[in-house]
C-alpha cells in the first residue's frame, strides 16, 4: 500500500485499515478518492444548508449566532 | 452484478453512505461483505464526527428555547439534514419532543441523515404512531436502505405494528438492507402467519430482486425453525416457480441459502422439492454440489441426500466425482 494512501485510509478506518489490505493498490487509491469525495460532498451540503439557515434568521440574531457557532 | 447477496447489499449501503453510486465503488466487492461493512461503519463515524462540534453548539442553543420555538426555527430555517445532525447531539428526550411536533415528511427526510450510532434512544422516545407514519412515508419513497437501518432501532411494539401494516413486498426489501441478522429474525418471528405466507408468495412470484431478497432473508435468519417454516411455505409452490427461484439462486450465488433452507424443512417438504425436474439438469446439479462443498454443507444436507431416489443420488455422486477429478 502506498504511503499517502495508507495515511488517508488510516485516518478514516483507524486500525481497521487492515480489513482493506487485500485490495490491489489501484482499488485502494480509488477507495481513498471515494472517501475524500464523500467528505467534500458532505462539507458542501452542510455549508449550503447552514448558509440557508442563516438567511432565514432575523438579521439582528445573525451576529450572535455566528459568534456562538464560530463561523 | 455477479456478487453474493450480502455483498450486493453492502455495496449499496456503502454507496449511500458515501453519496455515490454502487457501480462507482464496485472495486470494494473483492472484499468480504464483513469488511465492506466495517469500511462503511468507520467511514460513517468519521463523516458524522467531523462536524460534531458545530452541531453540539447548536444543540446547546436549543436548550435555552422552549420546544415550540425550537420547532418553528427548525422548520423555517433548518433543512432535515441540519435538523437530524443537531438532533443527534441533543438529549434524546428533548429531540423526541421536537420530533413529535414536526411534519411526518420532514421527519422522514431527517431520518435519512440521522447518525446511526445515536438513532435508537431518539426513535424509542418518539410517539409510536409518528414512528409508524414515518415508516410508511419512507416506504412510499422506496427508501428501503434507511428503513433497513432503522429496523435496528425499532422496539418490539414498533416492529409488530410495522409487520402488521407495511406491504409484505416492502418488508422483503427492508429485510434485504437490515443491519442485524438477530433483529431481522425477531421481526420475521413477529409476523402473523398470513403475512409470513404473503412474504413467501411475494418472494416467489415477484420480480427477480424480490426473489433475491427472499433468498437473502431465509439465509440470514438465526432461527432454524423459522427458516424451516418459510422454506416449507415456499415448497408448496409449483415446479416452475421453484425452478425460477433455483435459477435466481444460481445467478445470485445464493445456493447455500437454498440448501440450508431445504435442510431446515420437514421431511414431507424435502421430498417435494426433491421431485423438482430441474434437479436432473447436470448444470444445476454441478452448481449445487459446488455450493455444498464450498460452504461445507455435506453434514447438514446428508439427511436430505438419504431421501433421494437412486437415480438422483447417482447423478449427485457423478457430479461430486467430476468435481473431485477437477481438483
Amino acid at each position: 500500500m502506498r504511503g499517502d494512501v495508507r495515511e488517508v485510509l488510516t485516518h478514516w478506518l483507524g486500525a481497521d485499515v487492515r480489513a482493506v489490505e487485500g485490495l490491489p493498490d489501484e482499488a485502494l487509491a480509488e477507495l481513498c478518492d471515494a472517501l475524500v469525495a464523500a467528505r467534500k460532498r458532505q462539507a458542501a451540503e452542510i455549508r449550503a444548508a447552514s448558509d440557508e439557515a442563516f438567511r432565514q434568521l432575523p438579521p439582528v440574531l445573525r451576529g450572535t449566532v455566528s459568534r456562538i457557532l464560530g463561523r | 452484478m455477479g456478487h453474493d447477496l450480502a455483498t450486493r447489499a453492502e455495496l449499496v449501503k456503502l454507496a449511500r453512505a458515501l453519496g455515490t453510486d454502487p457501480d462507482e465503488i464496485a472495486f470494494v466487492a473483492e472484499l468480504p461483505h464483513t469488511a465492506i461493512r466495517l469500511v462503511r461503519e468507520r467511514a460513517v463515524a468519521t463523516l458524522y464526527d467531523e462536524h460534531r462540534p458545530a452541531f453540539q453548539r447548536v444543540a446547546m442553543i436549543t436548550r435555552l428555547l422552549p420546544t415550540g420555538v425550537n420547532v418553528r426555527i427548525a422548520l423555517r430555517a433548518f433543512t432535515p439534514l441540519l435538523a437530524a445532525r443537531v438532533a443527534g447531539e441533543m438529549p434524546p428526550d428533548r429531540a423526541a419532543e421536537l420530533a413529535n411536533r414536526m411534519p411526518v415528511e420532514y421527519l422522514a427526510e431527517a431520518c435519512v441523515h440521522l447518525d446511526p450510532r445515536r438513532a435508537a434512544p431518539l426513535v424509542h422516545r418518539v410517539a409510536p404512531d409518528r414512528v409508524l407514519a414515518v415508516v410508511m412515508e419512507l416506504v412510499d419513497r422506496g427508501d428501503f436502505i434507511t428503513l433497513g437501518r432503522l429496523l435496528d432501532t425499532a422496539t418490539e411494539p414498533i416492529v409488530r405494528d410495522v409487520a402488521a401494516t407495511v406491504p409484505t413486498e416492502a418488508l422483503l426489501r427492508i429485510g434485504f438492507y437490515a443491519e442485524s441478522d438477530e433483529q431481522l429474525t425477531r421481526a420475521v418471528a413477529l409476523l402473523p402467519p398470513q403475512r409470513l405466507r404473503n412474504i413467501v408468495r411475494d418472494a416467489l412470484t415477484g420480480p427477480p430482486e424480490l426473489r433475491s431478497a427472499g433468498l437473502a432473508l431465509v439465509g440470514r435468519l438465526t432461527d432454524d425453525e423459522l427458516r424451516g417454516r418459510l422454506a416449507e411455505l415456499a415448497a408448496e409452490a409449483d415446479d416452475d416457480t421453484l425452478t425460477a427461484l433455483l435459477h435466481t439462486a444460481i445467478d445470485d450465488g445464493a445456493l447455500a441459502e437454498v440448501l440450508v433452507a431445504v435442510s431446515a424443512m420437514g421431511e414431507r417438504a424435502q421430498r417435494r422439492v426433491l421431485t423438482l425436474p430441474a434437479l436432473t439438469e447436470p448444470h444445476t446439479l454441478g452448481h449445487l454440489v459446488r455450493a455444498v462443498e464450498k460452504h461445507n454443507l455435506w453434514p447438514r444436507i446428508a439427511p436430505v441426500v438419504s431421501l433421494m431416489d437412486d437415480d438422483l443420488r447417482r447423478r449427485i455422486a457423478g457430479a461430486t466425482d467430476r468435481r473431485t477429478d477437477l481438483r
